[in-house]
């Protein structure tokens, strides 16, 4: 027990424990194809893919299950820079947060380009991924996007 | 005057220890997709929906309701969620049917789950937060001294609990959607299964369970095209109290007793025994069956436990109690409440299959949660109020 304000007792509290989490068919597939180091995304009803892909079409709320091939390669749709990197951020010199439209996609997703500097950052640029030595099925299988043609 | 609410599609999922095949939201889906389904209804017939389950740190998702718009098609709908810990299943559908009787909606369809595999609600019930009373045993140690405390009341036979596991585990064989069913089992087998938390053994205790229950509720006039007879709200009602007060009865708490006589008032009931048909009560450790028949009115004070031992309770009883297996059976916790409103109106409905009880025009659906503290009932009937 701590001594807090005027002489009050206060006392820290830590909650730990390790959670499970069930992908199910649609997210589980994502998954693991990130393992393979390939995209899927969902086709809707409507006929939209989405990457990442959802169960349910967020719009009508139908069912959606017919996974899609996308990618690799992509469309920067917007971004922002991050010129002073944190000890979390996926790379440790200044690179951008971008959403990244992959190709035969209908809506874009959250991930990093490195482009080294700002300058070379721009909308409408094509990227492509940097795949991790080792994959897990995780999105950080994916270490970053890069300008499509630098390796 | 309120309007009348109706039960049109009742659905539940397959109740099972690990459902690891389904997400969450693909767990209340499917509960979701079959209660459409019994009312031939689509998402757009729906006008909001309700959710309700247990405290978020059963999962360890914080309000995980905001994420899930899209498992029941709420795009463009109003969407929220009741919180009262385990009763929650009960006070969701309640606070759903409010909506139709205070004439604001039409279709509401109301779902309830809990998926336990991805946690551990022992572990979330037994936090032991600095300068507040800790329970460190989870639900069973929290329960256990207030059934010795109601035998050395009641006198009740010892074995008066192992009777009502049996009888539920009996029912669950009956019941396709049970997660716990234990073939052959018999009265040693339960008198033999291993104390947990005295004097609650482990068979008398309930599992954990992932699972999901939906339901469509419908006004009057929406309920004029239902394919098949819905199940009529006769009286909702909710009340609680604080855990901890100098003085309180967690034996017989009179959250419940004044709960259960605001019930039976709104029904016009005045003889429960005699007036409901079929009871679907939470009964999460076999003992609270007798304990809350004294609670709920259909016995006095002392002597809930002879209906158990009578067979009163029985499905061949004068009041069959949780004909499907009950919460011993199947303990979806934020569903588990939801399940004995939904059952209670299968009852009615003539919908129970193997369980149902002979022609069942009243049934009582239950739900408590928190330490005791929070209930809420519905009676619902094959005729309209």
């Amino acid at each position: 027990m701590a001594s807090g304000d005027g002489g009050l007792l206060s006392a820290s509290h830590i909650v730990e424990y390790p959670y499970r989490r069930s992908t199910g068919p649609v997210m589980g597939r994502f998954f693991a194809a990130l393992r393979d180091r390939r995209f899927e995304g969902v086709k809707t009803a409507r006929g939209r893919v989405l990457v990442p892909p959802t169960e349910y079409d967020p719009q009508t709320g139908e069912a959606a299950d017919e996974m899609v091939p996308v990618g690799p390669g992509g469309v920067v749709t917007t971004w922002a820079w991050v010129s002073h990197p944190r000890a979390k951020h996926p790379l440790n010199h200044p690179f951008a947060w971008a959403l990244i439209q992959l190709d035969g996609a209908d809506t874009a997703m959250l991930h990093a380009v490195d482009t080294g500097v700002e300058s070379a950052m721009q909308t409408g640029m094509r990227v492509t991924p940097r795949w991790r030595a080792q994959t897990v099925g995780s999105i950080n299988d994916v270490a970053c996007f890069e300008p499509e043609g630098t390796s | 005057m309120a309007e009348l609410c109706g039960v049109v599609g009742i659905g539940q999922t397959q109740h099972d220890a690990k459902r690891t095949d389904v997400s969450a939201p693909g767990l209340l889906r499917e509960a979701a997709t079959r209660a459409l389904e019994d009312a031939q209804l689509t998402w757009s017939d729906i006008d909001a929906v309700v959710i309700g389950k247990a405290p978020d740190m059963f999962e360890g998702v914080m309000m995980p309701e905001i994420a899930m718009g899209d498992a029941l098609g709420a795009a463009g709908k109003p969407i929220l969620r009741v919180h009262t810990a385990g009763s929650v299943g009960g006070s969701t559908a309640v606070v759903a049917a409010s909506l139709i009787q205070a004439g604001i909606h039409d279709r509401v369809l109301t779902v309830a789950y809990e998926k336990q595999s991805e946690s551990n609600a022992m572990w979330a019930l037994t936090i032991k937060i600095p300068f507040q009373q800790a329970i460190v045993a989870g639900a069973g140690g929290y329960f256990a001294p207030l059934i010795r405390a109601y035998m050395a009341r009641s006198k009740a036979p010892e074995d008066t609990g192992i009777r009502v596991a049996l009888k539920d585990r009996l029912n669950a064989l009956k019941n396709p959607y049970a997660h716990l069913k234990i073939p052959g089992v018999d009265f040693d087998q339960v008198a033999n299964s291993p104390m947990l938390w005295d004097p609650i053994r482990y068979l008398e205790t309930c599992p954990s369970s992932d699972g999901a229950c939906a339901m469509v509720l419908s006004s009057e006039k929406a309920a004029e095209s239902a394919p098949t007879r819905p199940a009529w709200v006769w009286s909702t009602a909710m009340k609680s109290e604080p855990t901890m007060f100098s003085g309180r009865d967690q034996v017989n708490p009179q959250a419940g007793k004044d709960c259960a006589a605001e019930l039976y008032k709104k029904a016009g009931i005045t003889n429960p025994r005699k007036e409901i048909d079929a009871a679907e009560i939470y009964v999460p450790f076999s003992w609270f069956e007798p304990m809350w028949m004294e609670n709920l009115g259909f016995a006095e004070e002392g002597l809930g436990w002879e209906m158990t031992y009578e067979g009163a309770t029985a499905l061949d009883g004068d009041l069959p109690v949780n004909c499907s297996g009950g919460v011993l059976s199947s303990n979806p916790i934020g569903a588990s409440g939801m399940l004995r409103f939904a059952e209670a109106a299968m009852q009615v409905r003539g919908q129970a299959g193997e369980h149902q009880v002979e022609g069942a025009r009243k049934a009582l659906g239950h739900a408590y949660g928190g330490g005791s503290q929070f209930f809420a009932m519905w009676i619902v009937g094959s005729e309209k109020p």
